[in-house]
């Protein structure tokens, strides 16, 4: 009984976690890439600065925490506007899709991976986040359409229950 | 690769590793490997992996091949994913000289310093074979620094597809030959509580009556 429960959930877990292929990163790479960033900020030169803080973009939205994705969104968000060479873009754009996929927003996701695309059609890592989003999507939607089934089938149920039931009493 | 909803059954899991410069191919490898595709491929962002299955030596194996940024600017986060890795792939391009003589420079001081198993098992690997006539770093030479560092040596193509599946048949085979690699890959560890049932005691069994 016990290991059928497990392998319920097993699957279960498996099922929404989708097994996907992007890589999960442990909170204490991001403690630090967190730290790298303090130690660039006495006095280092602007470009090991933003390495770090890349790195550290990079760990956040791989982060098994929530509130850590939310916080490496919002550090791609703020500094996309600033000076990027085209190969610092492209990567903050591809950064951001995993953030946002991480944080269930797949639409949005999958449009800034669209852009990646664009740029670089053969990028395996963009196409990748793609195919995991559209898996996640496509799974999405059967889980609501599941849903959806269990409701009718519990309405019909009932029904059929009341059905039954006023029946008898004649 | 397929998005299966099932568990997949195995007896081992296994983390393979695989570093190097940039350009050297280690993308390629892992792709030539994995989905028999080989492009031109832009620079890893980070670290990237890739599951595979196979069975060798009678055993169903499920890898998980990390595959890291060769780019100096990701060391210090490429660095933390070795902890773990029962195999690391050291992988050099035969026509760059640079990526064969960082081998010793960085690649095996990082494995030093940041791989926290003692029995890892590593392996050189001279990629783009392929381009022999471009060839700078002699066979000999890698064999040479394969003995030295105690590591298993193959020379492939990714490209063409040559010694490929060798290399990570003959790194998984010397994994399943170490006992302590072996005991920690073994699915029971990795499988947890869940999976994990106790064979039937005699109480079970001669419970009733």
């Amino acid at each position: 009984m016990d290991s059928k429960i497990g392998n319920f959930f097993e699957s279960v877990g498996h099922f929404f976690s989708g097994g996907d292929q992007i890589p999960w990163c442990d909170s204490d790479i991001v403690t630090g890439c967190e730290r790298e960033v303090a130690e660039a900020g006495k006095g280092s030169s602007d470009e090991l600065k933003s390495e770090c803080i890349m790195r550290l973009s990079w760990a956040l939205v791989h982060s098994k925490r929530p509130e850590d994705v939310q916080r490496g969104i919002a550090m791609l968000e703020a500094s996309l506007g600033g000076s990027n060479s085209p190969m610092q873009m492209r990567e903050k754009i591809y950064l951001l899709a995993v953030g946002y996929y991480r944080s269930g927003d797949y639409a949005r996701s999958r449009q800034l991976v669209e852009r990646c695309l664009e740029i670089e059609p053969q990028w395996r890592q963009a196409l990748t986040l793609r195919k995991t989003i559209e898996d996640k999507i496509t799974k999405d939607g059967v889980i609501g359409i599941g849903i959806a089934a269990t409701a009718v089938t519990a309405v019909g149920l009932l029904a059929g229950g009341i059905v039954a039931a006023l029946s008898r009493k004649k | 690769m397929e998005a299966s909803s099932s568990t997949p059954e195995f007896d081992y899991l296994f983390k393979l590793l695989l570093i190097g410069d940039s350009g050297v191919g280690k993308s390629s490898l892992l792709l030539s490997f994995t989905s028999d595709a080989f492009e031109d491929l832009s620079p890893t962002i980070g670290v990237d992996f890739k599951v595979k299955h196979v069975t060798l030596g009678g055993k169903k194996l499920k890898l998980a091949i990390w595959d890291t940024a060769g780019q100096e600017r990701f060391r210090t986060l490429t660095s933390s994913y070795y902890r773990g890795a029962q195999g690391i792939i050291m992988v050099y391009d035969v026509t760059r000289r640079d990526t064969f003589t960082n081998l010793s420079d960085i690649w095996a001081k990082e494995i030093d310093l940041y791989s926290t198993n003692q029995d890892c098992i590593k392996m050189l690997v001279g990629n783009k074979v392929d381009k022999e006539s471009d060839r700078v770093v002699s066979k000999k030479e890698g064999i040479d620094f394969a003995r030295e560092y105690g590591c298993l040596f193959i020379e492939c193509s990714a490209k063409t597809r040559v010694n490929v599946e060798q290399c990570f048949e003959e790194l998984v085979l010397k994994i399943l030959d170490t006992p302590s690699l072996l005991a920690e890959g073994s699915a029971g560890v990795r499988k947890n509580i869940f999976k994990q049932k106790p064979p039937e005691t005699d109480a079970s069994t001669s419970g009733c009556c």
